[in-house]
C-alpha cells in the first residue's frame, strides 16, 4: 500500500575531509618547527580557556609565518575551505576570490594527560583541524586524543527506543568522534562545540587549528 | 605533496522521509466523509472553528478505511527505519509498535501551532485533503519543521548561502493528498497559517517501537 519512501537528511551538518598525500616531509618540518617555538614567545597570551600545562596552545598568527613549510600547509588548509564552500553552497569558486578571506591559525602540542575543554568558535564561520602528528595509540585508552564533535541537536536523544537507538552514521543520536591521522584535515562549521579527550600517548601529538570567515 | 580530493558528507542529521500511500485517490474521499461524520459528533469540534482536533484514538477506530490507513503509515515508518537505522528488518518486527494517531482539520486563518512530542520515537503527518497553493501567503498551510541548530548566530558571505540539507533555516512540507511525511517526534513543527479557501485534513500519528522485555513505558 506504501509507494516507495524517499529519505533525505535535513539539518544536517557539513563535514569535509580531505587526505594530504606524501606529507611525511611536511609534517616533520612543521613538527620541528613547532618543537623548536614552544615557547612564552610564541604562546598565545590570551587563551579563551583555562590553559593546560599539557597543552601548548601557539598565538593565532601561524599562517602569518613565512617558512616554506608553514605557507604550503597553509595553500592546503585553506584551498580545503574554500573547496568546503563550493561544494555546500551557492557560492562558485570566482564568487569566493572577489571576498577576503580571514583566518587565525594556532597550533597545539599535547603532552601525556593533554586535552581541551568542549568550545566552539564565536565570529567565525568555518573551522578546520590538520594533524601533524597523532601521537602514541595506546591499547587502554581508545578514546585517547579523540576529536569529539558534540550533537548539535539539542535534545533529539531525549527518548530512545530500539528503531532510533541504532540510526546510521548520517542520523546517529551520538557525537561524532575522529581519531585523526597524520596528514588529514577536517573542516566543520564554526558552531559545532567539539573537544579533543585526554592524550595517554607517551610522546606528542601536534595539531594545527584554523577559523576562517569571509567579508 | 598531493591533496585527495574533498569529501564532503553530512553528518548529526535529521531522517525525513516523504512516502505516497498507493490506493490514496480511493482512500482519501472515503476518509473525508467518514472523519466530517466523526466530527460532527463530537462536541469538541464546537470550541475552535478554525481547527478542530479528534481524540488521539484514531487508530482503535474500527472503520475499514481508517485500518488500510493505519497499515500504509505503519508501512511508511517500517520502510523509513529500514533505510536510516541499523536494526534489523527482524529486530524491528520483534518489537511492540506503539502509537496515537488523531484527525486535524484546519480551515482559512487556522494554524496548527508549534509542538513536539516526548516520550514518542517518530512523527508521521498524513494528508488527506490539501488546497491548492495560496498566491498571497507562500507559506499557507505547510508543516514547517523548525531548525534548532545554532548556525545562525554568525553568518558571513559563505555560510548564509549553505545549500539544502546544511542551510540554516525551517523546513517546509507543503501537505499533498496522499503524501506522508515521517520525521523524529523531538523535531518541533507547526502548521502555517492557511489562507486558502477548502479545509486542511491531516493525521498526525505518533510512534515508538518497544523492545521485546522491555519496561518501564508510561501509557500516553
Amino acid at each position: 500500500m506504501v509507494g516507495a519512501i524517499t529519505v533525505r537528511p535535513l539539518f544536517a551538518t557539513p563535514f569535509g575531509e580531505a587526505r594530504l598525500a606524501n606529507c611525511e616531509r611536511l609534517n616533520r618540518e612543521l613538527e620541528a618547527l613547532f618543537l623548536g617555538r614552544e615557547t612564552e614567545e610564541h604562546r598565545n597570551p590570551t587563551p579563551s580557556h583555562v590553559p593546560q600545562a599539557e597543552t601548548f596552545e601557539s598565538r593565532f598568527n601561524l599562517f602569518r609565518w613565512p617558512e616554506n613549510c608553514v605557507q604550503e600547509l597553509r595553500n592546503f588548509m585553506l584551498n580545503a575551505v574554500a573547496q568546503m564552500v563550493i561544494e555546500t553552497t551557492s557560492l562558485k569558486a570566482q564568487d569566493i576570490a572577489r571576498l577576503n578571506f580571514q583566518n587565525h591559525t594556532w597550533f597545539h602540542i599535547s603532552r601525556y594527560a593533554g586535552s581541551f575543554v568542549a568550545h566552539n568558535h564565536p565570529l567565525a564561520s568555518w573551522s578546520a583541524v590538520y594533524c601533524v602528528r597523532t601521537g602514541e595509540a595506546v591499547a587502554q585508552h581508545p578514546d585517547s586524543g579523540v576529536l569529539r564533535f558534540l550533537d548539535v541537536r539539542q535534545g533529539a536523544n531525549a527518548y530512545l527506543d530500539p528503531a532510533n537507538a541504532t540510526l546510521q552514521r548520517a542520523y546517529a543520536l551520538a557525537p561524532v568522534e575522529l581519531k585523526l591521522e597524520a596528514g588529514q584535515l577536517v573542516i566543520f562549521p564554526s558552531y559545532v562545540f567539539h573537544e579533543v579527550t585526554p592524550f595517554y600517548g607517551s610522546d606528542i601529538r601536534i595539531t594545527v587549528a584554523t577559523n576562517c570567515w569571509f567579508a | 605533496m598531493n591533496a585527495a580530493p574533498l569529501t564532503v558528507m553530512p553528518i548529526l542529521a535529521t531522517p525525513l522521509g516523504i512516502a505516497t500511500l498507493a490506493d490514496a485517490q480511493q482512500l482519501n474521499p472515503v476518509l473525508t466523509e467518514l472523519f466530517a461524520q466523526r466530527a460532527a459528533a463530537d462536541p469538541a469540534q464546537a470550541r475552535n472553528p478554525l481547527r478542530y482536533t479528534s481524540s488521539d484514538d484514531l487508530l482503535e477506530w474500527p472503520e475499514t478505511p481508517v485500518r488500510r490507513l493505519a497499515d500504509g503509515i505503519a508501512g511508511a515508518v517500517y520502510s523509513l527505519i529500514g533505510r536510516v537505522s541499523d536494526i534489523t528488518e527482524a529486530q524491528l518486527r520483534s518489537c511492540k509498535l506503539e502509537a496515537r494517531a488523531w484527525v486535524t482539520r484546519v480551515r482559512t486563518n487556522g494554524a496548527v501551532p508549534a509542538a513536539h512530542h516526548p516520550l514518542t520515537a517518530w512523527c508521521a503527518i498524513y494528508c488527506v485533503a490539501a488546497p491548492a497553493a495560496a498566491q498571497d501567503r507562500a507559506d499557507s498551510g505547510v508543516v514547517r519543521l523548525y531548525e534548532s541548530r545554532l548556525g545562525s548566530t554568525f553568518q558571513d558571505a559563505t555560510n548564509s548561502v549553505l545549500r539544502i540539507p546544511f542551510s540554516a533555516s525551517h523546513y517546509a512540507w507543503r501537505p499533498v493528498a496522499g503524501q506522508l511525511v515521517i520525521f523524529p517526534a523531538s523535531l518541533t513543527y507547526e502548521v502555517a497559517l492557511l489562507r486558502a479557501a477548502e479545509e486542511l485534513l491531516l493525521v498526525t500519528t505518533r510512534l515508538r517501537f518497544i523492545a521485546p522485555g522491555q519496561q518501564g513505558f508510561a501509557r500516553w
